[in-house]
């Protein structure tokens, strides 16, 4: 069973997201990465899900998962790359997406990264 | 009007025989006629149909109005297969020029129920999905007062009255400053 990859960007984890996601392909991403935000130090998690071509209330329940995750180890979580008719499909689901932040591509989801950092760092009330 | 006469004077002899012929003439005709009815008809519609497709491709336009910034000019009752366009269009717009500001404006649009406002909603939540901030302009003051009194809320999405606020503000946003 293949794992998903997590690459270490300076104090950003960046996740790429490339094969279908099962219940324990999940399970393990959730774990490797918990365990590599606690091992790295790492305050900002990317996930680049541009490689999905349909997401369904499971992933998308599993990205606010990780988001929330990531938030209780004190990392912020950014999702990039999500395709036009992925952002539809979200809408007219009406899958809540409140607690993840989501960009274009991974450029500007950086730039938020390091800005939501930032401000969590000042310990400004969101 | 002499085969008439002479047809007169033949039914006088054969009228039981020229009877049927008549009959299966007559009914020939209806049918004949109805056949060009339905397929004159059956055109009509096509065009119509196609120039409706046409129409729908059309009144969606996506301006790249400035480096990163997008304006929406939005024509017409918007329901939900134009919705459905104006969002695909948005989205992909969004994604090749990179912009992270969208102006919608519906000066356009003539009325404003809350049908017309959940999809402008969702087409908002979709743009925004994509790091893309929307901005509503061209709110007449009488879509103004329906909105309220509907109940219609546009949450914490902002909304300016004409396209010239909307620019404004969306310079200000992306740091933009008219010299």
């Amino acid at each position: 069973m293949d794992k998903i990859p997590i690459l270490k960007l300076g104090n950003i984890l960046l996740v790429t997201i490339q094969v279908d996601m099962h219940d324990r392909l999940a399970i393990t991403l959730q774990d490797d990465l918990t365990a590599r935000i606690v091992k790295d130090r790492a305050r900002g998690v990317l996930i680049d899900i541009s490689s999905l071509e349909m997401v369904d209330s499971f992933i998308g329940r599993m990205l606010g998962n990780i988001a929330a995750m990531s938030q209780a180890l004190g990392a912020q979580t950014v999702v990039v790359g999500m395709r036009p008719a992925v952002a539809i499909t979200i809408v007219e689901l009406g899958l809540s997406m409140q607690n993840v932040r989501t960009t274009l591509n991974v450029e500007r989801g950086v730039e938020m990264l390091q800005h939501a950092v930032e401000i969590s760092e000042k310990g400004n009330l969101r | 009007m002499e085969l008439y006469n002479i047809a007169k004077l033949i039914m006088l002899f054969f009228h039981e025989y020229l009877a049927d012929e008549i009959w299966t003439a007559t009914v020939l005709t209806d049918k004949l006629g109805l056949f060009t009815a339905e397929t004159y008809q059956k055109g009509r519609e096509e065009i119509i149909r196609r120039q409706q497709m046409e129409l729908l491709e059309l009144s969606t336009p996506v301006i790249k109005i400035w480096e990163g910034i997008l304006v929406l000019p939005l024509i017409g009752t918007l329901d939900s297969s134009r919705t459905q366009i104006v969002m695909e269009s948005l989205l992909q717009n969004i994604v090749d020029t990179n912009s992270a500001i969208a102006i919608i404006d519906i000066t356009g649009v003539p009325a404003v129920d809350t049908l017309v406002a959940q999809h402008l909603i969702k087409t908002v939540s979709a743009a925004r999905l994509m790091g893309a901030h929307c901005i509503i302009s061209g709110i007449r003051p009488q879509i103004a007062q329906t909105m309220v009194h509907l109940g219609v809320a546009f949450g914490d999405v902002v909304t300016k009255a004409s396209l010239a606020d909307a620019l404004k503000y969306a310079f200000r946003q992306a740091g933009l400053t008219v010299t």
